[in-house]
């Protein structure tokens, strides 16, 4: 009975240091003001999405939006934590406050401008497209209609590319599953982000694959904060922030740095925000 | 790709899931806690000739064990609060406790029918025996029958406890950082379909190795405690 009653007096103890005691401050709703109080900032990002945002073996976060994070942290003299974050749940962690930014690969749109706050301006911008082995001779995407493509789960753009060309999607979790299904022969393409098959396209693993066809509905990326945070002080920064990066450079550095093809979106920010008085 | 360097790929990882396994291993010790405790209530209460109290228990057992899994899960993750203010000062409450608690009302629902088959399993003349002898409903529960329940329940609860730690994976679904979550992390970041099979393997022995043993003694508890 003793032993049972320590055992239970352990456990409530584990229990209480599970639930962390959150700082109590006197900052309101100001997020800024609590990440300079705190001095961490927690950034939800995907771990699903190589060379974006993925894991390392020993367990740490890598790719260009943790870089972002980085960066982010840098400027605030912040440690930086991140959260895994996925699809489905980003934006319900962002609204209950267990981040205070997300940088995960999220499209800005109309649709979710409802539930978070996107910051501007958009620091990336990609496209949809098929990735196709080159036998499969096609130039239009009339062409695709009725064919069984593969894609990944949750992408934003498989309604539309279904609507629109009329394609047979073929849905799984992750890429590694996409490509075991193409390799078995289960569909003749993947539909994927311009970026992505850009990516892979570098490696001669897929050196029997091309990307012939034109790329649809460009649409930017944003970070996001949490709604009533988009015009207080730490939407402000974070705006900024990303003006810079524009500004700098620093965005098409960390792409290049990471594996991915420059894309157009990135060039034509920096063409337009650059130093008028910098020298060439 | 040599079959070599997959399995050098698969052992780099490994540490990285074996610790998601941890979580998985936390979350079932702490929900089979957990539920074990509310389920004796749930299944005493069953028994109850009170009948207020025997229709809760009776109504909350059902409701509990008749529902997915999944969505007792997804209740627990999108329904608590991420952070809970007691008197004052502010909780935050990790996912994987709120899953942990999300699994446990399964449990105590699973629990309390065992409780109550145990007790059902009595003899009912024992109960009449010991009225004869003057002994009270509540002094017959503990002192007489219950103490017979144990050894019964036991080999149901670790059949019980093993198919929860089967079931916690099921919490990668709501973003917990388990071991199928960290496998297939491992599997994004490796980005090859040669990958695939051997780390899902690899998780395949895992949850073996860990739950096999635990078949293998509540089948030999079944055996030893049979009643003829």
């Amino acid at each position: 009975m003793k032993a049972l009653k320590t055992f239970a007096f352990g456990l409530a103890l584990g229990l209480g240091a599970a639930v962390a005691r959150a700082e109590t401050l006197d900052c309101g709703d100001d997020t800024l003001c609590k990440i300079e109080a705190t001095k961490v900032l927690k950034v939800g990002t995907k771990d699903d999405y190589k060379p974006w945002s993925y894991r390392a073996a020993d367990g740490s976060f890598a790719g260009m939006e943790v870089d972002l994070a980085n960066a982010l942290g840098q400027l605030l003299g912040a440690k930086v934590e991140i959260v895994k974050v996925n699809s489905a749940n980003r934006f319900e962690f962002l609204a209950q406050g267990q981040i205070d930014i997300m940088i995960a690969s999220a499209t800005d749109t109309a649709e979710r401008r409802q539930v978070v706050g996107f910051v501007h301006p958009n620091y990336y911008s990609s496209g949809y497209n098929i990735l196709l082995p080159k036998k499969v001779k096609a130039t239009k995407w009339d062409e695709m209609t009725g064919q069984t493509i593969c894609a990944i789960q949750g992408a934003w753009y498989n309604k539309p590319a279904q609507e629109k060309f009329k394609l047979e999607l073929l849905a799984f979790a992750g890429t590694a599953e996409v490509e075991s299904a193409l390799q078995q022969g289960r569909c003749i393409g993947v539909l994927s982000d311009d970026n992505l098959i850009n990516v892979q396209l570098a490696d001669p693993k897929w050196a029997d694959y091309y990307m012939p066809l034109p790329t649809q509905d460009d649409a930017p990326w944003g970070i996001a904060v949490r709604k009533a945070d988009l015009d207080k002080p730490w939407g402000v920064l974070v705006a900024g922030a990303i003006a810079n990066w524009h500004r700098s450079g620093k965005l098409l550095e960390l792409e290049k740095a990471n594996g991915i093809a420059e894309s157009a979106y990135l060039r034509k920010m920096h063409e337009a925000l650059k130093d008028h008085l910098a020298t060439q | 790709m040599s079959e070599t360097s997959i399995f050098a790929d698969v052992l780099r990882w490994l540490p990285f899931v074996l610790w998601g396994f941890g979580l998985n291993v936390l979350m079932s010790v702490l929900a089979i806690v957990l539920g074990t405790g509310a389920g004796v209530f749930l299944g005493l209460g069953q028994t109850s000739h009170i009948r207020l109290v025997g229709g809760v228990s009776r109504l909350a057992t059902q409701l509990f064990r008749n529902a997915p899994w999944l969505v007792l899960l997804f209740y627990c993750i999108f329904l608590m609060p991420y952070s809970i203010v007691i008197s004052g000062a502010t909780y935050n409450v990790p996912s994987w406790l709120r899953a942990t608690l999300g699994f446990s009302l399964p449990v105590a629902a699973n629990f309390s029918e065992i409780v109550r088959g145990a007790i059902g399993s009595i003899p009912k003349g024992q109960w009449e025996a010991a009225e004869a002898l003057g002994y009270s409903r509540s002094v017959t529960l503990f002192r007489i029958i219950l103490p017979q329940c144990i050894t019964r329940m036991l080999p149901p609860w670790m059949n019980l406890y093993a198919l929860l730690i089967t079931a916690t994976p099921l919490a990668s679904i709501v973003g917990v950082e388990e071991a199928l979550a960290r496998t297939q992390a491992a599997v994004q970041s490796e980005a090859q379909a040669s990958f695939l099979i051997p780390m899902y393997a690899t998780l395949l022995v895992m949850f073996f190795l860990y739950t096999y043993p635990i078949s293998r003694i509540s089948n030999a508890l079944e055996r030893r405690f049979r009643t003829v």
